[in-house]
């Protein structure tokens, strides 16, 4: 205790009811798509600005296409909101995403935000209810644009995005920027874990009448409740029989009868538990069970506890009032505390779900320590394959020929190393598509350092065996970004484009004796069409850059080797660098 | 917790939706809800026939092929055996005219399939599945299939459930069972003292069952008529429990007024069927079995309740809590007695080994990698084996070898090879390793490698050691089961467009046959058997056998699916192909003319 909430969210705590105020204003001023206040903090003279969006509750702005309208996010505005395991770009509502679209090209051009760039002061995007998700985007948005570092406050706001969502802004080191404020039974926060119904459109209805006619109440709707936390909590209960690590292959048989929302919470929540109580709480996991959990029927009756959950929704400002004033706020993060979970009112089934999410977390650190473990062994591997390198290279052959044609008894070895690397790698691969690595680890620059070492040194030795035993035939070719190809590989180069920023797919250069290999085969098999054309000078461009970048070894350029018998062999017309080339060859030649 | 996903889910609920329908319609009804199909089988049929079980081997129109299917390890086994009775009442449906189609018109236009059905509809829903399975397995679909049944009979022994097990499909079966429902425990009294006692008893029951079911106004009649009976079948229960040769296969979902629990361990499953109706009374036992209805809406309900514990002490640790949770589900967590038994029983179900599926995969590739220096011997062994001077190819290498140091260390990677990937399997059947396993391109690959590289070896030592002497040949007695299931997984991957155009220009590294070699050694021994041979007749059919091989064998060169070892000068299947041609110009006199032999035609 004795903490605030802006101390466990990084923020100052005189802007949280202001933000809070300014997006309740904003949400019910439909004419402007935003509003804009400047913020003096007492204590240091500072100011910060807070930009809070208007809100919809017309259906359409909600539900897209049914059952639960999403849609992948698009990677030309957000880079970053991708999967570097294979598990494709990050989902998120249409619809909130064709708000965002709308509202940004004013956003962008906002004098307000760009005095505040200039001043380099803090900018807190905020929102209330449906204008929470424009407020995440928006944030996101700056975030990826690197321009500015703003914050995200949202209150009562839905869902917006899948797993991959906040596993990008957990990966990205994002996620302490996004705080979400939710009330213990607001139905908003939960509704989009919960198919398109016509349950949903009524609750939209009611509060539009309320906002529309400030005094008197409208009837509130009735039996969504169940509808509505019934699907959330097939979803939780779907989660946390992963959590405890379920193997019964009926649950994912049973996942295939039923449509799961794909939306989970990503960010920092701070749960409001209407006792003056707050519970700051950041696994995400955890998150989702206390969602669903502290919103269940006690002993109260099922008409009550559906008022309450539209009631509460229109309750932030009073609730922050007075919670902010007092200092009871407890965080959930190492160890969940008994206390502040009877407030929420938790059972014992939900705390069972709450220690899985930490134990899953626990475990993930684990499995980061067996990994950083393995660092070693991997680096003894490395070394021996290095010196084997080193020893081909006086053959004239390079390591790349010799391992392919597997003469002598240090070309067995290299293949015992190679595998047993492999080995390790595979595994990394696989835990990391099951997400049972933390979600910054492809971002470690250990990691992608040895990735990098690894993929230059190993895959030659790769693809020398594929073509040597002519995979190929049996798998298709060895392509760049899919086919035969090993994961661990595309994995590891999908690291380092990310790190540096470059385009996915531009840093092959590991794979460039397949290139080589395959032309070969395609040129056999078609003759000397345009686009064989085509790749060979793009070959021919990239060698000259890998070589000068240190990023590819010269050691393709020994006069026996694979390339250079296969370059020479070429017709004139086919080569557009012959020049270079040909010194680069000559080069390597007299440093021998 | 699984049972708690389960029955937050919309299918419980619509399954017993349609049960109903069904029993009072008696007859098969379908329905769609959300591109989900539902058939529900009608529970309302009185069954005829014996009550005891019959072997699925047995039956004359070949149900289940992928169940009856037993491999040479498991002959001593029973072979798989379910009740006759049910079985009849099921092919009453099976053989209408009009059961494939509305099952197959149902299939094509939904993405997954419920089939559902109510105490003897249950039986019959869990045969369609089954039949269902085997179909979308010979067809190499994979539309998700579930099978949920309310209060369902027990339906086969032992053999059974482990079949299913083997074909990974218990999975795909749910039966509810609610708290004091007495069918389903039916068969865990012996049958023989059941049936002695009341010769038509069960018959008998299950029609007065069925009226209940129908009209309200005969029920406290039938009731007081039953009671009986139930008293005595309640007490034999009692006394002789659980020494059934029936066996539960599939998760049980058990129902209490406390909530539920979903348990898949056929011993447990027995288990908690005990000792949940020891509380049981004549009167809730028929009770429970017809009100299904009310438990799986009340469970939708109890989801949103927050329960509390009933216990004093708050337990230790979570893994003791989550037991306790379970406990107070299936309601016994007041009855002292019982509920220490239970616990064990459900901590039994739970499993020791907690590792995630996922992380088993991961650590698994990591052994891989540790055994894979192993094949890399072999591989090294077969390259030097081609290149060397003698000319045999690894296979005849390995099966002739002398002591040597070399073809001892082979032999030995042979065997860690073998059980590492036995492991695998294992793993596998017990569902340690994640659902999408096989459809991972890696590990059927490897698999598939290790098959092609291993098995001469394994059929070179089965011919060296002159087991086909005492065993008859290695295809029909020899082959591991291990190898029979690479053969599936690799039938059952998916195969994408581009690989099966790609004709070979050179001879693969591998022969793409891992049985190339057994089918050499038995044309050997026709050939051999050809020389000694009197009787025309014997010696028509050998030579049919011969030519289809040497059609087999040619195919398999000409498209350069064969490895060079298979062409080299010494191996023995060149030998073979020469002794063939030197035998078949000698026997000129007699030519043999194939397709005459065909037609069965005699030519001097």
């Amino acid at each position: 205790m004795g903490e605030t909430v802006g101390n466990l969210i990084g923020l100052n705590d005189e802007v949280i009811h202001p933000a809070a105020t300014l997006a309740v204003e904003a949400h019910n001023s439909p004419s402007k798509q935003f509003l804009v206040k400047k913020i003096k903090i007492r204590h240091d003279y500072s100011s910060i600005v807070v930009l809070a969006f208007s809100g919809s509750l017309l259906p359409e702005d909600w539900f897209g296409q049914p059952p639960f309208g999403k849609t992948e996010i698009d990677t030309g505005k957000f880079p970053s909101l991708t999967s570097l395991n294979d598990g494709g770009d990050a989902v998120v509502n249409g619809s909130f995403l064709r708000r965002f679209n709308d509202v940004l090209d004013k956003l962008s051009h906002a004098k307000e935000l760009k005095k505040a760039i200039e001043k380099k002061r803090q900018v807190v995007f905020s929102g209330y209810s449906s204008a929470g998700p424009i407020a995440i985007l928006a944030t996101l948005y700056f975030l990826e644009n690197r321009t500015l570092s703003p914050r995200c406050l949202t209150f009562g706001s839905p869902l917006l995005g899948d797993r991959i969502f906040g596993h990008v802004l957990r990966r990205e080191g994002w996620s302490d920027y996004f705080t979400h404020f939710v009330m213990k039974y607001d139905i908003i926060p939960r509704i989009m874990l919960s198919p398109s119904s016509t349950e949903q459109e009524q609750i939209l209805n009611y509060f539009k009448s309320k906002f529309a006619r400030k005094n008197i109440n409208p009837a509130p709707p009735s039996g969504f409740y169940l509808t509505v936390m019934g699907n959330a909590s097939s979803v939780a209960s779907y989660e946390a029989c992963h959590l405890m690590g379920c193997r019964n292959p009926s649950l994912d048989i049973i996942k295939s009868f039923i449509e799961l929302s794909p939306y989970r919470p990503s960010g920092t929540y701070v749960f409001c538990t209407g006792n003056g109580n707050l519970v700051v709480v950041k696994n995400p996991n955890a998150v989702l069970q206390i969602l669903i959990h502290c919103a269940k029927l006690g002993e109260s009756n099922t008409a009550e506890v559906e008022k309450r959950s539209l009631d509460e929704h229109s309750a932030y400002l009073s609730e922050l009032k007075e919670c902010l004033g007092m200092q009871a706020v407890v965080s959930l993060d190492g160890g969940p505390a008994t206390a502040t979970l009877n407030d929420l009112g938790l059972s014992p089934q939900a705390m069972l779900c709450l220690q899985a999410a930490e134990e899953f977390e626990n475990r993930r650190s684990r499995n980061l320590e067996k990994i950083r473990n393995c660092l070693e062994k991997i680096e003894v591997e490395i070394e021996m394959l290095r010196k084997y390198k080193e020893n081909a290279q006086i053959s004239r052959l390079g390591y790349y020929d010799s391992f392919k044609l597997q003469n002598e008894d240090d070309d067995f070895h290299a293949n015992v190393s190679r595998l047993e690397l492999a080995g390790i790698w595979d595994e990394i691969k696989e835990m990391l598509k099951e997400f049972e690595l933390p979600d910054d680890f492809e971002k470690k620059p250990e990691f992608i350092e040895i990735g990098k070492i690894y993929r230059r040194l190993v895959e030659p030795l790769d693809i020398a065996n594929f073509y040597r035993h002519r995979k190929d035939k049996e798998t298709g070719p060895y392509v760049i970004g899919r086919g035969a190809r090993p994961k661990r590989y595309r994995f590891a180069q999908r690291w380092l484009e990310h790190d540096e920023n470059k385009p996915f797919g531009s840093r092959w250069e590991s794979c460039f004796c397949a290139e080589v290999e395959q032309l070969g085969i395609d040129i056999k098999e078609k003759g000397y069409l345009q686009e064989i054309k085509d790749r060979i000078h793009q070959l021919e461009r990239n060698l000259i850059a890998w070589i000068g970048d240190e990023s590819l070894d010269d050691d393709v350029l020994l006069e026996d080797s694979t390339f250079v018998k296969w370059w020479r062999d070429l017709p004139l017309e086919c080569k557009s660098e012959s020049d270079r080339i040909e010194n680069l060859i000559r080069g390597k030649a007299d440093r021998l | 917790m699984l049972a708690t996903f389960l029955s937050s889910t919309p299918v419980l609920q619509d399954s017993w939706r349609l049960c109903s329908l069904a029993n009072s319609a008696a007859t098969v009804v379908t329905d769609h809800v959300r591109g989900v199909a539902y058939v529900a089988f009608p529970g309302t049929v009185m069954p005829s026939g014996g009550a005891n079980l019959v072997a699925l081997d047995g039956a004359p129109d070949g149900l289940f092929p992928p169940l009856q299917h037993r491999h040479a390890q498991h002959q001593h086994e029973d072979p798989p055996m379910i009740h006759a009775a049910i079985l009849d009442h099921f092919r009453s449906f099976y053989t209408s005219t009009t059961f494939h189609n509305q099952i197959l018109a149902v299939i094509e236009k939904s993405k997954a399939v419920v089939m559902t059905g109510h105490s003897m509809g249950g039986a019959v829903a869990s045969l369609s599945a089954l039949w269902l399975l085997s179909y979308l397995q010979s067809i190499t679909s994979s539309l998700p299939v579930l099978c949920i049944t309310f209060g369902s009979p027990l339906l086969g022994n032992d053999s059974f459930s482990r079949a299913i097990l083997r074909e990974r499909w218990a999975g795909n079966f749910c039966h509810v069972v609610s708290n004091h429902d007495f069918i389903p425990r039916l068969f865990l009294a012996p049958l023989p003292s059941l049936s002695a006692h009341h010769p038509h008893f069960v018959l008998q029951f299950w029609q007065l069952l069925m009226n209940i079911l129908q009209s309200d106004s005969e029920t406290a009649k039938i009731f007081g008529f039953l009671l009986p009976y139930i008293q005595e079948w309640v007490a034999n229960m009692e006394e002789e429990c659980v020494e059934s040769p029936f066996s539960p296969f599939g998760n049980y979902l058990f129902f209490s007024e406390e909530g539920a629990v979903c348990v898949d361990d056929a011993a447990a499953v027995g288990k908690m069927l005990e000792l949940m109706f020891t509380k049981a009374s004549p009167g809730s036992s028929i009770e429970d079995h017809l009100k299904y209805g009310d438990y799986t809406e009340k469970a939708s309900w109890q989801l949103l309740m927050r329960k509390s514990f009933t216990l004093g002490e708050p337990p230790e640790s979570s893994y003791e809590a989550g037991l306790a949770l379970a406990v107070q589900s299936c309601g016994l967590a007041n009855q002292e007695s019982i509920s220490g038994p239970a616990k064990d029983c459900l901590k039994m179900a739970k499993r020791v080994n907690r590792l995630s599926p996922h992380l088993n995969a991961a650590n698994l590739s990591i052994i891989l990698s540790k055994n894979v220096p192993y094949r890399a011997q072999i591989e090294w062994y077969k390259a030097s084996c081609d290149k060397s001077d003698d000319q045999m190819g690894y296979y005849d290498s390995f099966k002739l070898r002398g002591a040597s140091k070399k073809g001892a260390k082979i032999n030995m990677n042979r065997c860690l090879l073998a059980g590492f990937w036995d492991n695998v399997i294992y793993m596998l059947e017990s569902s340690q390793l994640p659902h999408d396993f096989l459809k991972r391109e890696k590990w059927v690959n490897a698999s598939h490698f290790y098959k092609l590289l291993v098995e001469p070896l394994d059929i070179a030592e089965y011919y060296k050691t002159g087991k086909h002497l005492t065993h008859g040949h290695y295809l029909k007695n020899g082959r591991e089961e291990r190898y029979e299931i690479f053969d599936r997984w690799w039938k059952g991957r998916e195969v994408g467009n581009e690989e099966n155009n790609n004709r070979r220009t050179t001879y693969a590294s591998l022969t793409q046959d891992s049985c190339f070699w057994a089918r050499v050694e038995e044309a050997r021994d026709w050939l051999d058997q050809i020389r000694s041979e009197s009787d025309m007749r014997r010696s028509a059919m050998l030579w049919q056998d011969i030519d289809s091989f040497e059609r087999y064998a040619t195919r398999l060169v000409e498209n350069k699916e064969v490895s060079m070892d298979v062409l080299a000068k010494n191996s023995s299947f060149t030998l073979l192909m020469e002794e063939l041609q030197d035998f078949k110009s000698k026997t000129q006199q007699f030519p043999p003319q194939f397709p005459a032999f065909l037609n069965g035609e005699m030519v001097p």
